[in-house]
């Protein structure tokens, strides 16, 4: 029972990982239309900033703040100088940027900072709490709790404040909300630093658990895209959900279905998919046509 | 005085030359209507002033050359657009809807009073207050579109085809509505209609396209008055 | 319907080419002299030009397929490195067996086909950029899955096989020999793909590339079209894993790493996307600028592969095999630039540069 608890808090925890950075692809897909492959790089990438900064004696909180700083900015400029060129032309061709981004990135950090395993301090303590009886690990409670915590600030930020509703606007109807004098282009590349420094909670939060490499994030990728298929591309709670169903049903397959074990778990989710998909077509929360017709 | 002046406006897609030379003009508080056929280049003249599409000649509003300006920059100089097909912004509620065409203001009081004029002036949105605009029927979509317009403060609202698929009674009551936000606001309007016969009870001037060329303007009563208008335009 | 086809890949080559390529001993010499150049080609090479020539042809190939169902049916696909991987295996697994080697590259070719067959069947349900989404997983899950199947994979250590040394009095030597076969079913597989994507399911390929309401309203259905397309692609990509044996020898769950996929891809993109021409680029690629970043810097190959990727995608979107009408373009505006600054549309006499800058804004809320 300890053990099955501890498998599902360790779940969790991934799967919010997971789910920011599937939040941060449906952010930039309903800004922008098109599926950023080279999300989980530029998480990885800030992960890095992060990790300079704490080797220069900056403590481990602030450095990951800078390094969320910073991937909003990145995040900003990648759509300015690189994506909008592309935007609502031929997705494919969108796509194949964001892979081009993709290799360029983890090139860039490869070439800067190698591809040896870099170890990264953790925010939270190493040690288990006690919760209902059993012991879970502080460090998968805190990482499900930043994340939670940094989902609900965007939801406010998109209900409750003037450039929420602006960005929701201009994700509906770009050339619409221009002629309410909503500057779109500024918006756009508002919503992807959004995303990025979403990204970045992630990349800094599973940095010390997975440590650090240029393709650290490649799975996490996966997997967030996984859920993205399964929760529907405009179901941000639906995207959620199916994260931390991937995270919590993966750990459990690999402990307790001999098959799959610890390397083949990254196939969980999509056996998940391919059963979906034969019942569902329009995933779990989606609406019919959720993916780009 | 004068508030907009076009003056041999031109405006192509791609190779397709659609203006060809367009010259009208707006007093400020006036009403003009655009008449035409199909295809003569009443919405690009529109899309040419609020710059969604791009043009040659000259634009000038309140002094200025719009040209070139994107449309959100010629929305924050006073101008707004009320797009064929509305755009109204189906996934937002009606009150969201509003306050996004408040956007550029900052006099929070202003907005919320400026809100309940919308209601007051469409008291069919009141009941939506809280639906998706998705939800809403198309004259109530119509009449929303028109209240974001009226939320920027504009100085010249750009009317397109506001009567387009609308039932003949609730298309008049989206005149009579439009009439009294005229008499009321002040604000000046460029007028694009099918209809004309309806965008007569609104405008005061007008100008005729044919084939991307302004071919004549006159007041109402003069162009109601000439046979080839009245068969053209005003069913016989 | 031929109209259609031209469409998607501008294969209409400048007037002054098409003068050439009418005269009728252009025609049929050129293709002769190719042949007969390509027979020349392994007697005459040293043992290392004609290996990474032998490698430049089973990535051409693997390219090829990729092209297949991205370049031609618009559906892109990041598993195409899994097909390869498991060509290879399949090869691997049956040379250990000491199967018959004509049986050997049937199954190579048939359970890859077999597996993309699976996979499209529900992938392609989710339409758009979906596909992508899951064949990313292919990579992803398949270098572990072979790492655990080790009684066939060889686990980590992966498989080798030896099977193409040069037969006893040919008098070739072993790489020649291998050349020989790369080009002999390398140039068969060309052949047939460029068949196909030109006859009647290359159009129809293009219609559902184009718009999928349109082909669904021409009778052509998306779905059955792109399972399809996926189900070739991954045959070919069979293929190009017999080809690797071939010539490497040697597989482990390494050769279908994520990362070799998305080179695919980057290859495919920069030789150029729905070409024939593309693809041998693109094999071109895929092998000759990793073995020249080695040599300078290894850690630079995928920083400069994602800049070059980029680069293309900027300045030649078709890719390398549209760079020479691309410069004939350049070339014949230029001069006719410079002599009349007027544009042919007035309307665009806006103020010059501030105007340029907004362009792409502007179209983009125009299309919206």
């Amino acid at each position: 029972m300890e053990k099955f608890v501890q498998l599902v808090v360790d779940g969790l925890s991934t799967g919010s990982v997971y789910a920011a950075l599937a939040l941060a692809i449906v952010l930039v897909h309903s800004a922008t239309g098109l599926i950023n492959f080279a999300q989980g790089g530029l998480a990885v990438l800030a992960a890095y900033v992060a990790w300079v900064l704490t080797n220069q004696g900056l403590p481990v909180g602030l450095a990951i703040v800078a390094a969320i700083l910073v991937s909003f900015v990145l995040g900003a400029v990648v759509e300015r100088y690189l994506i909008r060129r592309f935007e609502r032309g031929d997705p494919d061709t969108a796509v194949v940027v964001t892979i081009g981004l993709l290799t360029l990135v983890t090139g860039v950090a490869g070439w800067i900072w190698g591809y040896n395993n870099q170890q990264f301090p953790s925010l939270f303590p190493l040690d288990t709490v006690s919760l209902l009886g059993v012991s879970v690990s502080i460090r998968s409670l805190g990482t499900t709790a930043v994340i939670v915590v940094a989902m609900v600030l965007l939801q406010v930020l998109f209900v409750r404040t003037k450039i929420g509703l602006a960005l929701r606007a201009v994700a509906i109807n770009p050339q619409s909300a221009a002629f309410s004098g909503l500057p779109v282009g500024r918006l756009l590349m508002v919503g992807w630093g959004l995303a990025a420094a979403l990204g970045a909670v992630a990349g800094t939060l599973v940095a010390p658990q997975l440590t650090l490499t240029p393709g650290m994030l490649d799975n996490a990728l996966v997997y967030a895209l996984a859920a993205v298929i399964l929760g529907g591309l405009t179901s941000p709670v639906g995207v959620v959900v199916a994260a931390w169903i991937i995270g919590v049903l993966e750990n459990l397959a690999a402990v307790y279905v001999g098959f799959i074990g610890f390397d083949l778990k990254v196939a969980v989710p999509f056996i998940l998919i391919f059963v979906v998909l034969l019942v569902r077509p329009q995933g779990l929360f989606g609406r019919k046509t959720v993916v780009r017709v | 005085m004068t508030l907009l002046e076009l003056e041999g406006v031109t405006a192509a897609y791609g190779p397709v030359q659609v203006l060809e030379d367009v010259s009208l003009t707006v007093p400020d508080g006036g009403a003009v209507g655009i008449l035409g056929a199909n295809g003569a280049g009443k919405t690009t003249t529109l899309r040419a002033i609020s710059g969604t599409v791009r043009a040659g000649g000259r634009i000038v509003f309140d002094g200025r050359d719009v040209r070139g300006l994107r449309p959100d920059q010629v929305a924050a100089l006073g101008i707004a657009h009320v797009p064929e097909g509305r755009g109204t912004l189906g996934d937002l509620t009606v009150r969201e809807n509003l306050r996004v065409g408040a956007y550029l203001r900052k006099d929070a009081k202003g907005v919320e009073r400026d809100i309940d004029y919308c209601l007051d002036l469409f008291p069919n949105l009141q009941a939506r207050i809280r639906s998706n605009a998705s939800a809403l029927s198309g004259g109530e979509q119509q009449m929303l579109a028109v209240g974001r317009a009226i939320m920027s403060k504009p100085r010249l609202m750009l009317l397109d085809e506001a009567s387009l698929g609308l039932a003949p009674s609730t298309a008049k009551t989206v005149y009579d509505a439009i009439r009294r936000l005229r008499v009321e606001s002040g604000i000046a309007m460029l007028v694009v209609e099918q209809n004309a016969n309806l965008a007569f009870t609104l405008v005061d001037t007008a100008a005729v396209l044919e084939t991307g060329r302004t071919v004549l303007t006159g007041t109402s009563a003069e162009l109601k008055g000439m046979d080839e208008i009245r068969r053209a335009y005003l069913g016989g | 319907m031929a109209r259609v086809l031209d469409t998607p890949t501008p294969s209409t080559p400048p007037p002054p080419a098409r003068s050439l390529r009418q005269t009728p001993w252009v025609r049929w010499g050129a293709p002769l002299l190719l042949v007969a150049a390509l027979a020349v080609l392994p007697l005459v090479g040293t043992e290392s030009f004609n290996d990474t020539l032998a490698r430049i042809g089973v990535f051409a190939v693997a390219v090829l397929g990729l092209n297949v169902v991205m370049g031609y049916t618009g559906q892109v696909s990041l598993g195409q490195i899994f097909f390869l991987g498991l060509g290879a295996y399949v090869t691997a697994y049956g040379v250990q067996q000491g199967w018959n080697v004509v049986l050997v590259f049937v199954l190579a070719c048939l359970l890859p086909a077999v597996a993309g067959l699976l996979v499209a069947l529900a992938a392609a349900r989710l339409g758009g950029l979906a596909i992508a989404m899951v064949t990313i997983a292919l990579p992803i899950v398949g270098v572990p899955l072979a790492k655990r199947l080790s009684e066939f994979t060889g686990g980590s250590q992966g498989l080798s096989a030896r099977f193409t040394d040069a037969p006893e009095g040919s008098g070739l030597y072993d790489d020649q020999f291998q050349l020989y076969l790369v080009l002999g079913i390398g140039g068969v597989v060309f052949l047939l793909t460029a068949c196909l994507v030109r006859g009647k399911y290359g159009r129809a390929f293009a219609i559902v590339k184009d718009n999928e309401n349109v082909a669904s309203s021409m009778g052509i259905s998306p779905y059955r079209y792109k399972v399809l397309a996926f189900t070739i692609a991954s045959l070919i990509g069979g293929v190009s894993g017999f080809l690797y044996m071939v010539v490497v020898q040697y597989t482990s769950p390494e050769t279908m790493s994520f990362g070799h996929s998305i080179e695919l891809l980057v290859a495919m993109v920069i030789g150029g996307a729905g070409s024939i021409a593309g693809s041998l680029l693109g094999g071109v690629f895929y092998v000759v600028v990793p073995d020249l970043t080695n040599a300078v810097d290894p850690s630079l190959t995928s920083l400069l592969q994602g800049a070059l990727l980029l680069l293309v995608l900027f300045l030649l979107p078709g890719g390398l095999v549209s760079l020479p009408r691309a410069l004939a373009r350049r070339l014949r505006r230029s001069p006719a630039g410079r002599g009349s600054a007027a544009p042919p549309t007035p309307p665009s006499s806006t103020p010059g540069s501030a105007t340029a800058a907004e362009r792409p804004q502007t179209e983009r809320q125009g299309h919206a």
